[in-house]
């Protein structure tokens, strides 16, 4: 019998019984986007860029919180709500030759990480964060959160959603991201190129993928991809209008100084210094 | 012919895969399995051209499919 190919980066048995199948919900997008991440991860490990012992998968609490350490057969860490980020900070400046991969939710992100997730940024540290956003707190019964947008119909919004959504992409941007893209769980080859694009490079790349979550939506996970695909428009065609879609792509790519190269500086410093004294 | 495998204890029903197939070489079960969920099977895989497509969006990771040997 010929088995998934991904299977052979997750833990099936645990020492408490098996491990799999996944904890989500029939069609949930979370399991599509860990797809993706290790359909990214094993071309980084086959082309020999990445070491398989290098990477470091990091989350925080939500549905996205249960992807990492349950399942991978990577190093990974579990974290408290919110502050993946500040344990990833951490980890690099303890081993630089860490590649991190950060998976957070919208209300991770958005509301309880926010200051982490903006500092993150603004330092440009070298980890891929990637942000699973389904407009909605889905692990706790479907709330409304920052990024729900305007009209939408939740479980503490029952007359429609009045407030503002939160843009993430353009805060990364504006944060001083080096990386800033944004996809949908619909759009599989583009996700694993910008995790690729993120892992390469130097300093945070901030990848939003808006995903489906078919219980509290209460629609079928087919016909929530079929939304996905005509409700989005690419930046590169929405040059006139948007027609009220949601903009996806690529939004910022540059090269910015990465956070922990300018540290290395001080300790140069500190080291050429010392040598000074001894001689 | 290439071959399509499904891992039952994996397969949660969600039919992602049979939507995405771009030569719709799938089609859902008319059975329901002892779980409740209905799972894909063949329709015509003359038609599979192993573009992989069902493999990168499945979320359970219970879907294979067997290339065809020559």
């Amino acid at each position: 019998m010929k088995r998934h190919p991904m299977l052979k980066y997750l833990k099936e048995e645990g020492p408490l019984g098996p491990r799999m199948p996944l904890i989500f919900c029939p069609g949930c997008g979370s399991g599509q986007v860990l797809n993706y991440t290790l359909h990214a991860v094993d071309k980084l490990i086959e082309e020999d860029e990445v070491r398989r012992e290098n990477f470091l998968f990091i989350s925080g609490i939500g549905c996205s919180g249960r992807i990492t350490s349950h399942y991978l057969n990577f190093d990974s860490a579990w974290t408290i709500h919110g502050r993946a980020l500040a344990v990833a900070t951490g980890a690099l400046l303890a081993n630089p030759a860490f590649k991190i991969v950060v998976f957070t939710g919208d209300g991770d992100t958005g509301s309880i990480g926010g200051n982490h997730f903006i500092h993150a940024c603004r330092r440009n540290i070298d980890v891929t964060i990637l942000c699973l956003n389904n407009g909605l707190y889905g692990m706790t019964g479907g709330q409304h959160a920052p990024t729900t947008p305007i009209g939408t119909i939740t479980t503490t919004t029952p007359y429609r959603n009045r407030e503002a959504a939160f843009d993430l992409c353009k805060l990364a941007e504006i944060a001083g991201a080096s990386y800033v893209a944004r996809w949908t769980t619909a759009h599989p080859q583009q996700v694993i190129k910008s995790i690729m694009k993120g892992l390469r490079k130097k300093g945070t790349a901030f990848i939003e993928i808006l995903s489906q979550c078919p219980v509290h939506e209460k629609k079928t996970p087919v016909d929530l991809l079929k939304g996905f695909r005509r409700n989005t428009i690419r930046i590169s065609k929405s040059k006139e209008s948007t027609d009220g879609k949601t903009l996806i792509g690529e939004f910022c790519d540059l090269d910015r100084r990465e956070w922990n190269e300018s540290y290395q500086e001080i300790i140069d410093q500190f080291v050429m210094e010392n040598d000074k004294i001894d001689e | 012919m290439n071959k399509l495998w499904i891992d039952e204890r994996y397969c949660k029903g969600c039919l992602i895969c049979v939507d995405v197939c771009p030569k719709k070489a799938l089609k859902a079960s008319p059975e329901i399995n002892s779980k409740g969920y209905i799972l894909p099977v063949e329709k015509d895989m003359k038609r599979c051209k192993s573009c992989g497509l069902c493999e990168v969006m499945c979320p359970d990771f219970a879907i294979a499919i067997e290339k065809a040997e020559g």
